[in-house]
């Protein structure tokens, strides 16, 4: 490489190129395609950038670099950051960035013309590749860059990228692909599915700078009335602002968008001075609103912002020296990439303090130090051979530029996801892009893709108008828009909160006391409060993530009494003292049954140490199979320790029984009949069937009327599928996805799997423990619908009377 | 069977229909013919499968209650992209095998199908008695009488207290209209909005029962 070429870019900054970057250039030179894992910081962009930048400043020859980057609003930055020493080292190459969000006046200039360095999104990506002149337009293309490859890693949209990055390699073969991640349990896996048949002599570099990090915890003054449950934890606040006050600028990351808006309502009632100082930042909040929260940080003109995962990814805000985190961080990998938030410059430490919601969050925080110090982080999955992504993908390829089966089928098995796709799927893939097929028998008269010379080829204006809407794969659930009377829109809200305010009454949202005007059509107008009151917080649905297996091992070590002397220990031992003298204390080297009366009946508590979505699986089993015995109806609840199954009577069990309620011994059967999932499988479907085009997509503030009797919902297709063709591939993915996604099937198994062999306590509890608190106060409480709709309707129209008869009743009481 | 409560000679069937006693009328609404066609006529693809079925299902229901004219309220049809020669000939058939009188009250749906096969006669409302009118949009009532509606396809969707519910079709009862539930099998539905003085019938094994008055009030609340 011309090193001469970058002498002046570093000297000029007093820098010396760290080794990873110049391992990285060098193996980049080689021709050799890797995965680069780095902490944030500009250290890594340099490192994958300069290598295709400085190889060929001469000609000038269209588009030579692809960056991919996983989220819209991260665009600009990365823009900025490229910029920067393009403009010194090749000021006459431009860098541009097309995503969603770009205004049409430059994507009109980008269909013409792109720039040498293009910065765009995986859906951004596969809406280009419709256009026929796009292989063409990218004939000077060197590399491709996936930035934040650990956040697509695992998801469809990384499915979807990993589908763009085979046809590029089929269009380039010399093509050099290379990703940036965050530290990941699998690396070579995240390669893998990164770079598919690429992999082979694809190389992964590694940056071993560890930033100082320093974890500490807010031991909370007195542990004898710090509860037991409860996520909220605002009882530490005033503590919390004390630490806000003492450093310069600080991040407060909150596990939910509920608990955002409760915490910055606690702080400006703890502070009032702060008024203009703190601001939020979640997911659900109007564009406007959060790039106020990221300029203030970015200029350092706030003292803190209260914010959830939508602060994660990696934007620079290098005011920000303090990072606190509410809550349980549920995994490791999250505790270090919202720690790496702070102290930013290389040589600057990253603190992050924890401030525990409930006592038993005290271990968490002392487990996951012991954890990420050590740097045992959570692996993540790659998906496997998700169709709808598939006949989606096709149908992008076949308008794009025809395409014959045969050379198709070997780029789709290039990436790692499609690997092994067997003929019948891809048989199935085929028909249901074009004109049915074998599989598809079932659908005459339908036609997508035509077959013209042997090649699938989608023509006709209307498939390729509605095609390019359906593209892209995150779901967006109808949301209610909140604004102000002027017009100003605030964000957004679920229906099912918003329908039940009444106009006229209050609710917090966007860190702001609001009146809710009107709510109509999918809009709420909203106006200030006129007085200072409690209002409704704003909640949204959406299940709370899973403790992930390293922390949990890491808490049950710690429970074990390893690890080295912790203050978050000291400060817990009181009430771990109580759960050892009634019970004992649980680890995941076996499993602890507690038993327990009240005046509700009996008790029955587990603690396998498996995260909430595993124990919400194993508890609706359980359940399942010993009311299948007892016939008694049972409640449950879980959290991320275990899960509590509450019944009048008929829980006093043996070991042998319990054992034998915890066998994996028709595992699946047991689980399909108790966790209602054909009712969850359709609405998993939803995303599948748009993802599929199966559901039309109408563009945003539009309502093309000729659609209207192509209006369906994804439930009722969904029931038409199951009826008529059974064998729907999709429908298949759907069962598979929603037992992968609701219960963690994989995790779940391995979990039933260890407990077969780990010995059993089982202890008759006098009191409720400190463990079993928080499972039996959860009032959220799930019962196992038992029977089949008419019995249920039957239960509730026995409930309803009863409610109606008291009513009546009341109301003739003089 | 049931009878309507308050109306006498209205029984509301479990299938989602109304028999009139007095004329043996059958009344049905929104069979949607040609749905999924019109989906893959679009480059959707949807099964075929429904369209006979219901007719089938139709037709079984007319000999079983014994019907001597068939009422359709509407949207028999749904779209002309979806009128394929299978949808005439299975709705020709249907019609000259039923041989008693059928009427198609025109619904939003039907407005654009131009042939209709012999034997069916098309009128925008139907007075059958003097205080009794069917029409398609229960929107498009006059005066005082009594009218049987179809168009809304009404769902209810009771909740259970257990963060479950079940979603039913039903029939709803508002002011002077009787609103039906769609026939046909892929139309879907739309929750409804409940007033306090809405009354709600679902179907419930044999039978069809009446929710407790106030339902809507306190699932409201719930």
């Amino acid at each position: 490489m011309s090193t001469t070429a970058l002498q002046p870019f570093f000297s000029a900054r007093d820098w010396q190129p760290f080794e990873f970057q110049k391992q990285t250039w060098s193996a980049y030179l080689a021709g050799k395609s890797g995965l680069l894992h780095a902490p944030t910081g500009l250290g890594k962009t340099l490192a994958v950038y300069l290598g295709p930048l400085t190889e060929n400043l001469e000609t000038k020859s269209g588009c030579q670099v692809l960056w991919l980057t996983p989220l819209r609003a991260l665009a600009a930055d990365t823009l900025r950051a490229l910029r920067e020493p393009l403009a010194e080292i090749a000021p006459h190459f431009e860098a541009e960035a097309r995503t969603g969000d770009t205004p049409a006046a430059l994507r009109a200039r980008l269909r013409k013309r792109l720039p040498h360095t293009l910065v765009t999104t995986p859906e951004s990506l596969s809406l280009m590749l419709t256009h026929s002149d796009f292989a063409e337009k990218l004939a000077g293309l060197r590399c491709v860059i996936v930035d934040e490859w650990h956040e697509l890693l695992g998801t469809k949209r990384g499915v979807q990228t990993e589908l763009c990055l085979a046809r590029l390699r089929a269009w380039f073969p010399q093509l050099r692909i290379w990703g940036l991640s965050a530290t990941l349990g699998n690396l070579t896996e995240a390669r893998q599915a990164l770079l598919g048949s690429a992999f082979e002599n694809s190389v992964e570099v590694s940056a071993d700078i560890h930033k100082p990090l320093v974890i500490e915890t807010l031991i909370p003054k007195e542990i004898g009335l710090f509860p037991w449950s409860g996520h909220i934890g605002t009882r530490l606040a005033s503590q919390v602002a004390d630490e806000i006050e003492k450093a310069n600028v600080t991040l407060l990351f909150t596990n939910t968008r509920s608990q955002t808006e409760i915490w910055f309502q606690e702080l400006l009632s703890i502070r009032p001075r702060w008024k203009d100082r703190i601001a939020m930042h979640h997911g659900s909040l109007d564009r406007a609103e959060r790039d106020l929260a990221e300029n203030g940080l970015r200029d350092g003109s706030l003292k803190c912002v209260v914010a959830t995962s939508s602060l994660d990814l990696g934007v620079d805000f290098s005011p920000v020296d303090q990072v606190i985190q509410v809550g349980s961080p549920k995994g490791i990998a999250r505790l270090l990439q919202r720690a790496g938030r702070s102290g930013h410059q290389p040589g600057s430490v990253s603190r992050i303090v924890g401030v525990p919601t409930h006592a038993l969050e005290l271990v968490e925080f002392a487990a996951a130090r012991d954890a990420a110090l050590a740097r045992n982080v959570e692996s993540r999955a790659p998906l496997k051979k998700p169709l709808d992504l598939l006949v989606q993908h096709l149908v992008t390829c076949a308008i794009g530029t025809p395409f014959a089966p045969e050379p198709m089928r070997r780029e789709i098995q290039s990436s790692h996801a499609f690997a092994e796709i067997t003929d019948t799927e891809w048989q199935w893939a085929l028909g249901f892009i074009s004109n049915g097929g074998a599989a598809l028998a079932n659908y005459p008269n339908y036609q997508k893709a035509r077959l013209e010379d042997g090649c699938y080829t989608v023509d006709e204006k209307r498939l390729i108008q509605q095609h390019r809407l359906s593209i892209g794969t995150i779901s967006s659930d109808p949301a209610v828009s909140i604004k102000f009377v002027n017009g100003h829109t605030l964000g957004t809200v679920e229906e099912s909160f918003i329908s039940r305010i009444k106009p006229g009454s209050a609710l917090v949202f966007a860190g702001r006391q609001l009146t809710l005007v009107r709510f109509h059509q999918r809009t709420a107008t909203v106006k200030p409060a006129a007085r200072a009151g409690k209002g409704q917080v704003a909640i949204w649905g959406g299940s709370k993530m899973p403790l992930s297996n390293e922390l949990s091992r890491a808490i049950a070590r710690r429970l074990r009494g390893d690890g080295a002397p912790a203050l978050e220990m000291d400060a817990v031992a009181p009430i771990l003292a109580i759960q050892q003298t009634w019970s004992r204390l649980p680890d995941d080297e076996s499993l602890l049954i507690e038993h327990a009366r009240s005046r509700e009946g009996e008790h029955l508590f587990f603690y396998p140490f498996a995260g909430r979505l595993v124990h919400e699986g194993l508890a609706a089993l359980t359940a399942f199979r010993i009311s299948r015995e007892a016939g008694e109806s049972i409640h449950t609840t879980q959290n991320d320790y275990g899960f509590s199954l509450t019944s009048k009577r008929g829980l006093h069990l043996d070991e042998e029984t319990l054992r034998l309620h915890l066998s994996d011994e028709n595992l699946l059967d047991d689980l399909v009949a108790c966790m209602n999932t054909a009712e969850l499988a359709r609405r998993q479907f939803r995303e599948i069937a748009r993802v599929s085009g199966l559901i039309l997509q109408t563009p945003p503030g539009q309502k093309d009327r000729s659609q209207r009797e192509l209006q369906t919902s994804a439930s009722l297709l969904y029931e038409v599928l199951d009826r008529y063709d059974p064998d729907n591939l999709l429908l298949v993915q759907s069962r598979r996805e929603i037992m992968e996604k609701q219960l963690e099937l994989t995790r779940l198994t391995a979990v039933i799997r260890r407990l077969q062999s780990a010995p059993m306590h089982l202890v008759e509890a006098k009191n409720l423990t400190p463990m079993a608190f928080p499972l039996w106060a959860d009032r959220l409480s799930a019962t196992l619908p038992a029977g089949d709709a008419a019995t249920r309707l039957e239960a509730m129209l026995r409930t309803l009377n009863v409610a109606a008869d008291s009513i009546r009743r009341a109301s003739t009481v003089p | 069977m049931n009878s309507f409560p308050n109306l006498p000679g209205i029984s509301l069937l479990t299938e989602g229909a109304v028999f009139l006693t007095n004329d043996s009328t059958l009344i049905v609404a929104d069979i949607h013919l040609g749905k999924s066609a019109a989906f893959r006529a679009q480059g959707l693809p949807v099964p075929e499968g429904d369209c006979a079925r219901d007719l089938a299902r139709l037709a079984a229901l007319v000999e079983r209650s014994r019907a001597r004219h068939l009422v359709i309220a509407g949207d028999l049809f749904h779209a002309p992209s979806g009128m394929t020669d299978d949808i005439e000939t299975a709705l020709a058939d249907f019609v000259s095998q039923l041989e008693i009188p059928i009427t198609l009250v025109v619904g939003n749906h039907d407005v654009k199908i131009q042939q209709l096969p012999a034997g069916l006669t098309r009128v925008h409302l139907l007075d059958l008695e003097p205080q009794l009118r069917i029409i398609h949009d229960p929107t498009h009532v006059s005066g005082d009488r009594l009218h049987i509606a179809g168009h809304w396809h009404p769902v209810v969707k009771i909740p259970d207290g257990k963060r479950t519910s079940l979603r039913l079709p039903c029939f709803l009862f508002r002011h002077h209209t009787l609103v039906i539930p769609a026939f046909g099998s892929f139309t879907g539905g739309s929750i409804l909005k409940l007033g306090p003085d809405d009354r709600v019938f679902v179907p419930l094994r044999d039978e069809v029962v009446e929710l407790p008055p106030g339902f809507a009030w306190r699932t409201s609340l719930a």
